[in-house]
């Protein structure tokens, strides 16, 4: 198969990429950017492990093929950190103990930031409707929705913004 | 400063987790350019011959490394982790490998897998204990077996011809006191026959390996699975017959076990593709493969009958249980007796006869997943308890705080029970759901109720744990341990300990973890065992260095070691000139003129080993009794309120309270997360999950949306999750501690089918308890109803 020209900006760089058109974004992530904190659970988009945003929405990379996301901008775990300063979901969770094997925990954050970015004021409920697609298998999900709700609540320093 | 022991520090480990930086066994491919990459041809059959194998297309691929098939020379395969062996003749079960193909890319190698010529001829399959324990069954893995003696006289069995189901490959018998005097003595019995549904732990990282051929011949490996040294390590020198010295296995952080990566059946396997092809070497299995191709639990079918007083006193248990294994070859490992262990430590049964057996079958064969069976085993007993209760007129929490183990009892093997905390856990759990109450009802579809029950699981004494600790000359402190950290957050409690001991924050200790040519010997992580074993060996090490560190500083000051306390970096010094001394200022400078001086050496830590190894087990006598069949006993409560649609069987948990008697928690936030998380997956398997099987004996819901996991949809909402710590401190663990991840799951289903049962009016006999299952249900009940 031939390869195509992909341009993309992850975590604020740009990249422009020649790859071949059926691989997926995770693949690219993982395999050619190395950004390998978005993980892979299963290939049908059904874990929620893969979780990125793309232009700030969260979409499951494993799905995503490579020139969909042609374009686009895109915001793996490893964007959220800034210069040694955790962003607020990150300290969140570590501080209310949302993290056991922290196999999901990088999807989970990131659609957490989806979530209060859509709606700063995200109710319990929204917030269940918005993580039912990321499954954990350790922690249950009660102090994941602990973690999100002090943020929501601004119990953090800085606002939950884009990053 | 005040002790660390019962503190929620945070976990050690989190950081790395939340920013993506941790490193899982599956994120190392980048680290090699030149990886080659497995990927396996598996069975589409349950049970077949192979008639055809040819691989000389797939060989002649350009940049196919090697293709392995069950005739590769020079193995015994009866050694291998059951779910690794490949295929020779005929498959046991659909997703058995036929042929594992390594090649420069994971592309040619799928591509070479098509390209393998195969042709199978189908044969009868057994698919469940049913069809397996009938005497003509077709026999999943002893076609030479004809009769067997009628030992299993309790079991289904021809009698005419003396033959029982080939498929019964072990067996356990235990009685104690006199079963049948004690039903006739009983004044009300209750009995039922009782199933469990065949599930996949489904940790979210699946299963990988990477092996790395080193240029001296020998191999290291990065991969997810547990027990470094006691599982992985032993598992390939022992198989694989390679020198100790060449074996190096390194844990990274892991996506998940809950027991199932206890199991070596990728790593063997992936040593073997590695050390054939002298390359380093990749197999990551995908999602299909973690069902079909990895253990799944064994289900349990239990027959218990239960005779009691009408005061509510349970006088005896008559209970047969059967594990179903799967196609496990060579079975020594399943009798049982694992899965019956549950059945002791609980209630107070003065006379108990206890006959079970293990079943094979053309599945998945089994392995470890959480709980060792005991949610399996006691399913029925909590079930028959409850209906007990009913009968008579009683409470669930009555009738079991009337026949519940005391501390300083003995349950029904003989054995002593030194830490039980059982009474409370079921107390907090009823009080929090108000489970002796109805809840108030509506005229929709939705009808609510509420149960509870509760549940034990053994603790085996698995063998030894160590550890060693570092005091650096800087007064820093690091700690060597190769427990598994399968999430649970054992290494952050295990670094509590230490910190605890020197009297430091946890800050000041660095652990490193789970690599074979670092770290010293741990069997493995499992029957919740870490917290207790490994954290003896941590307190052991610590006391060592400590001792050897008073002994150095005493030397200093003309001191009598006695006289010297450490807390962190300093020493307090009793009856010297001095009172209190920075000691790593006593680690003298190593300069050209002073190498080689014996005492406190800048750049030279003071070191401790510990090593923590429980008592082994007294063999039972010919009535299956012992005092010491197993080590301790975790409990659990559970009480939840749910709703059931009358019209579509579907049952949802509004409601959970779960508590853990856990010993004194070392970390109780720690202890929560691993109560929230076994209650969610205990709803998973009550509810939902179960392997379904196509006409081929192939499960046909081998991915995530259709075997469906819970997901926080599943949960109830936060405010109705409880999570409860009822210690009752063990006297021979850590600081009183005991381990508590296993028994949480135990107690959910049970507690689940009584809410439905007082939801909607029908008793429940097995779980998943899907919609239609519980539909059925209803419909017979209403069936019944019309016709009287």
């Amino acid at each position: 198969m031939e390869r195509m020209e992909i341009k993309l900006t992850v975590n604020g760089r740009n990249h422009t990429l020649s790859v071949r058109p059926d691989r997926t974004l995770l693949e690219i992530l993982r395999e050619e950017l190395n950004l390998i904190g978005t993980k892979k659970g299963c290939d049908d988009s059904n874990c929620g492990v893969c979780t990125v945003l793309m232009d700030g929405l969260a979409v499951k990379s494993c799905t995503i093929l490579i020139p969909q996301a042609n374009g686009h901008s895109i915001t793996t775990i490893e964007g959220l950190e800034k210069e040694e300063s955790l962003h607020p979901l990150q300290q969140s969770f570590i501080d209310h103990f949302a993290v056991q094997c922290g196999f999901c925990t990088p999807g989970m954050i990131l659609t957490a930031k989806a979530i209060l970015d859509e709606n700063p004021t995200a109710t319990e409920e929204d917030i269940r409707e918005g993580l039912h697609g990321n499954i954990c298998r350790c922690i249950g999900y009660k102090k994941v929705v602990e973690s999100i709700e002090a943020v929501r609540d601004g119990k953090y320093k800085e606002s939950c913004g884009e990053v | 400063m005040e002790g660390l022991i019962g503190k929620g520090e945070l976990r050690i480990d989190a950081y790395d987790k939340v920013t993506g930086k941790g490193l899982f066994a599956s994120d190392y491919g980048n680290q090699f350019p030149n990886l080659a990459h497995m990927k396996a041809l598996r069975s589409p059959y349950a049970h077949a011959l192979i008639k055809k194998l040819d691989i000389s297309k797939a060989s002649a691929l350009d940049g196919v490394i090697y293709i392995m098939t069950g005739y590769e020379p020079g193995l015994d395969w009866d050694q291998f982790p059951k779910a690794s062996i490949i295929a020779k003749d005929e498959t046991l079960w659909a997703g058995q490998i036929v042929a594992l193909v390594c090649a420069e890319t994971l592309e040619i190698a799928e591509r070479a897998v098509e390209l393998i010529e195969v042709e199978f001829e189908k044969l009868p399959a057994v698919l469940d204990y049913y069809a397996a324990i009938d005497p003509n069954a077709a026999s999943v893995i002893d076609p030479e077996y004809e009769t067997r003696p009628l030992g299993f006289s309790d079991r289904p069995g021809d009698r005419a011809s003396n033959r029982v189901s080939p498929n019964v490959v072990g067996e356990f018998k235990m009685h104690a006191g006199d079963v049948p005097s004690a039903m006739e003595e009983a004044e009300i019995i209750v009995e039922g026959e009782f199933w469990t549904g065949k599930k996949t732990a489904s940790p979210m990282e699946c299963a990988n390996a990477i092996c790395r051929y080193d240029s001296d011949g020998g191999i290291t490996m990065w991969s997810n699975g547990a027990g470094v040294h006691g599982v992985i390590k032993q598992g390939i020198c022992r198989i694989l017959k390679i020198k100790e010295s060449m074996v190096r296995i390194i844990q990274p952080y892991m996506g998940g076990s809950f027991g199932s990566r206890l199991n070596p059946y990728v790593e063997v396997i992936t040593a073997l593709m590695c050390l054939r092809t002298k390359k380093t070497v990749s197999f990551q299995f995908n999602r299909e493969e973690v069902f079909t191709g990895a253990p799944s639990n064994w289900p349990c079918i239990t027959k218990v009958k239960l005779g009691a007083k009408k005061d509510g006193t349970i006088i005896v248990n008559d209970y047969y249980l059967a594990e179903e294994i799967g196609a496990c070859v060579n079975n020594t490992f399943f009798s049982g007796r694992l899965s019956s262990s549950g059945a002791v430590p609980v209630y107070r049964f003065p006379n108990l006869r206890m006959d079970t057996c293990a079943v094979a079958t053309n599945t998945v064969p089994a392995a470890e997943y959480r709980g060792l069976g005991c949610p399996e085993g006691e399913f029925g007993i909590e079930c028959l308890v409850n209906q007990l209760a009913d009968e008579l007129g009683m409470s669930p929490v009555e009738i079991r705080m009337k026949n519940i183990i005391d501390k300083g009892e003995r349950d029904a093997f003989g054995e002593l029970i030194t830490s039980i905390g059982l009474k409370e856990c079921l107390q907090s759990v009823a009080d929090a759901i108000k489970v002796e109450e109805m809840p108030d009802q509506d005229a929709g579809a939705w009808k609510k109720g509420r149960g509870c029950a509760v549940g034990g699981k053994q603790n085996t004494p698995l063998g030894r744990s160590e550890a060693e600790v570092w005091y650096n000359s800087d007064g820093s402190i690091q700690l060597f341990i190769s427990c598994d950290e399968n999430g649970m957050g054992a290494t952050t409690a295990l670094a509590q300990i230490a910190a605890h001991e020197f009297q430091v924050p946890i800050s000041e200790v660095k652990v490193t973890k789970g690599d074979t040519a670092i770290t010293p010997y741990d069997n493995y992580s499992a029957s919740s065992r870490t917290t207790y074993n490994t954290g003896n060996a941590v307190i052991l090490a610590c006391e060592e260095a400590i001792s050897k560190l008073k002994i150095e500083v005493a030397r200093v000051y003309g001191l009598h070691p006695s006289k010297v306390e450490i807390k962190g970096r300093k020493a307090i010094l009793v009856g010297s000139h001095v009172q209190e001394v920075d000691i790593p200022s006593l680690f003298a400078p190593t300069s050209m003129f002073t190498q080689g001086n014996w005492g406190l050496q800048k750049g030279t830590p003071v070191i401790g080993h510990g090593l923590f190894c429980p008592a082994p087990i007294h063999q039972w006598d010919e009535n299956g009794l012992s005092d010491r069949v197993w080590n301790w006993f975790q409990y659990s409560a559970a009480a939840v309120e749910v709703a059931v649609n009358e019209e579509t069987g579907q049952v949802k948990v509004l409601k959970i309270a779960s508590s853990a008697d856990t010993g004194n928690p070392i970390n109780p936030k720690l202890v929560e997360g691993q109560i929230e998380g076994g209650i969610h997956m205990a709803i998973g398997f009550s509810i939902n999950e179960e392997h379904v099987f196509d006409g081929n004996g192939k499960i046909a819901n081998a991915n995530l949306s259709d075997y469906r996991l819970p997901t926080i949809l599943d949960m109830p909402t936060n405010e109705n999750v409880h999570a409860f710590i009822n210690p009752d401190p063990l006297p021979d663990g850590p600081y009183g501690a005991k381990g508590m991840a296993e028994s949480i799951t135990i107690p959910v289903g049970p507690a689940i089918a009584h809410a439905i049962y007082k939801a909607v009016g029908v008793r429940v006999t097995g779980y998943p308890m899907t919609a239609e299952r519980i539909l059925a249900l209803i419909n017979e009940k209403k069936a019944k109803e019309a016709a009287k």
